[in-house]
């Protein structure tokens, strides 16, 4: 276990200007660059809101906050997962050809898009700001939830790039899973308007601790249920090991599969 | 005993190595589904079959052998591309393989960038990689070159960009698949030279090569593979001339 650490850690450097690459390829060849990590989120808020609060009457208030909270963090996630899905198909050349840490791969994907995340948190502190609600003490707890998603995210990427190798129809199937699970999540709508018969289900996602850990931060202005959070990281403890683990078990023979 | 295993900078204890080859590949599911109705188009390659070697530390070994007898494959082992299926690989130190030159390199990248991708790959630190960029630009004789992008390089250019840096990474271990077949005779003397110099400071090499003249110059020992199996292995003049007299 100590070995994985030490070798990426030798190879810093790598991850460093993977991470570097993944960035600045991203918004490459577009003409407003670095401002669609904002643009972005923004036109998605304004969809969502069209779409929930003005044709479908959500009463929520505060709505485009409420929104705002839930979906970028959302948006951080689901890209993430959707990129992990191809890296190591994209990356086929260099894996079979030169030896490195396999694991560089999904970890550039996870904190390249953590990156975006963090500079689109600034959109959140906006709205939250303007919008009158103003930001509070528990602000401190924004980062804990922020590394449990970081890490959870790795676990699922973990698996996601691995296994999306041996079997390439799981690269289609994510695009779906994700729209599903994207309404199994309270994003759009808060999970006391659910009938508690529904709502069990939600509590299976860990997705949904995540997303009501940032709205209790930014828009209730509460402390997070520790009962939640202690459940979350549990999950992301566990997640991380078996996410590990099938990586590892998987990545041996990913140059012959590629 | 351990102390003697000290000594040792690769150690290969009885490795098989079997490839499947897929006359036709079922990568989605559905494939894979009527694939096991139908015969099944898939066939095992043995390419190695139980070789076992020790190499010391400093010493320079050629891997010699006909087309297709295994010498890519193993060094694709040592460097941790691919896995044994059975058997097992240590080795000691930091090992740099010069099996495929120029991976990650961008071409739309300046030479000097494409010198940082490159040698983060071999695992090597900012710092590191600051400290020898002298050295490999000018041992890649590029300097008047090196601000442009890579895919305005020739591609002699390009290979000596990326022989420069793989050499000049510092590893422990070197492993080196045809290389002396970079650039022009002017370029491939002076990776010659290199070679004898990285040898006498103690390096461990292994070679791949057909070129016997470079075999007999530069190594002490030759391993000869004859289709997945070592056919002879010791002092490279007698080995090199019962390979030649077999294949002649």
């Amino acid at each position: 276990m100590l070995n994985v650490f030490k070798n990426l850690y030798n190879y810093r450097e790598l991850l460093k200007t993977n991470v570097k690459k993944e960035i600045r390829g991203k918004y490459k060849n577009s003409f407003l660059g670095v401002i669609w990590s904002f643009l972005n989120p923004l036109l998605q808020i304004a969809v969502y809101a069209i779409v929930f609060q003005m044709i479908l009457k959500n009463p929520q208030e505060n709505y485009v906050v409420f929104l705002c909270c839930g979906l970028i963090p959302w948006t951080f996630f689901s890209t993430a997962i959707s990129r992990s899905a191809f890296t190591m198909v994209e990356n086929g050349n260099i894996l079979k050809k030169v030896y490195f840490p396999r694991e560089i791969l999904p970890i550039s994907v996870v904190t390249s898009e953590a990156v975006n995340f963090l500079i689109s948190t600034v959109i959140i502190f906006a709205f939250v700001i303007f919008s009158g609600i103003g930001i509070t003490k528990y602000i401190l707890v924004y980062p804990l939830i922020f590394i449990a998603q970081y890490l959870l995210l790795l676990a699922i990427s973990f698996i996601v790039s691995s296994v999306c190798v041996y079997v390439r129809d799981l690269q289609h199937f994510i695009g779906i899973f994700l729209q599903l699970l994207f309404y199994a999540t309270p994003i759009v709508y808060s999970i006391d308007t659910l009938p508690p018969e529904a709502a069990w289900i939600l509590n299976l996602n860990p997705m949904t601790y995540i997303i009501e850990g940032y709205r209790d931060i930014f828009y209730n202005q509460t402390m997070p249920d520790v009962q939640s959070i202690l459940i979350l990281i549990g999950i992301v403890l566990v997640a991380i090991v078996i996410g590990y683990l099938i990586f590892n078990k998987l990545q041996k023979g990913f140059a012959e599969e590629l | 005993m351990q102390e003697n295993q000290e000594e040792y900078s690769i150690m290969i204890d009885d490795v098989y190595k079997t490839f499947n080859v897929y006359l036709d590949k079922a990568n989605t599911i559905k494939e894979k589904l009527l694939f096991l109705f139908s015969r099944n188009r898939k066939e095992k390659r043995e390419v190695l079959k139980g070789v076992s070697a020790k190499i010391k530390k400093g010493e320079v070994v050629a891997l010699i052998g006909t087309n297709g007898s295994g010498k890519s494959t193993l060094l694709k082992l040592l460097t941790k591309i691919i896995y044994p299926n059975k058997g097992k690989i240590e080795t000691n130190g930091k090992l740099t393989s010069l099996l495929e030159l120029g991976a990650g390199f961008h071409p739309d990248f300046s030479g000097r960038e494409n010198i940082y991708f490159n040698a983060s790959i071999f695992g090597l630190t900012k710092k590191e990689i600051d400290d020898r960029l002298e050295d490999i630009i000018e041992f890649s004789e590029l300097q008047n070159f090196i601000d442009n992008p890579v895919r305005t390089y020739s591609s002699g250019m390009y290979m000596r960009l990326a022989f420069s840096v793989a050499i000049n990474v510092d590893a422990d271990i070197l492993l080196i698949d045809e290389i002396l077949s970079v650039g022009d005779e002017h370029f491939q003397n002076k990776c010659f030279d290199k070679m004898l110099e990285l040898k006498n400071q103690g390096k461990t090499m292994v070679f791949v090569t057909h070129s016997m003249e470079s075999v007999r110059k530069l190594c002490n020992r030759t391993i000869w593979l004859c289709d997945g199996k070592i056919k002879m292995d010791g002092d490279t003049e007698k080995v090199v001339d019962e390979y030649i007299k077999a294949i002649s």
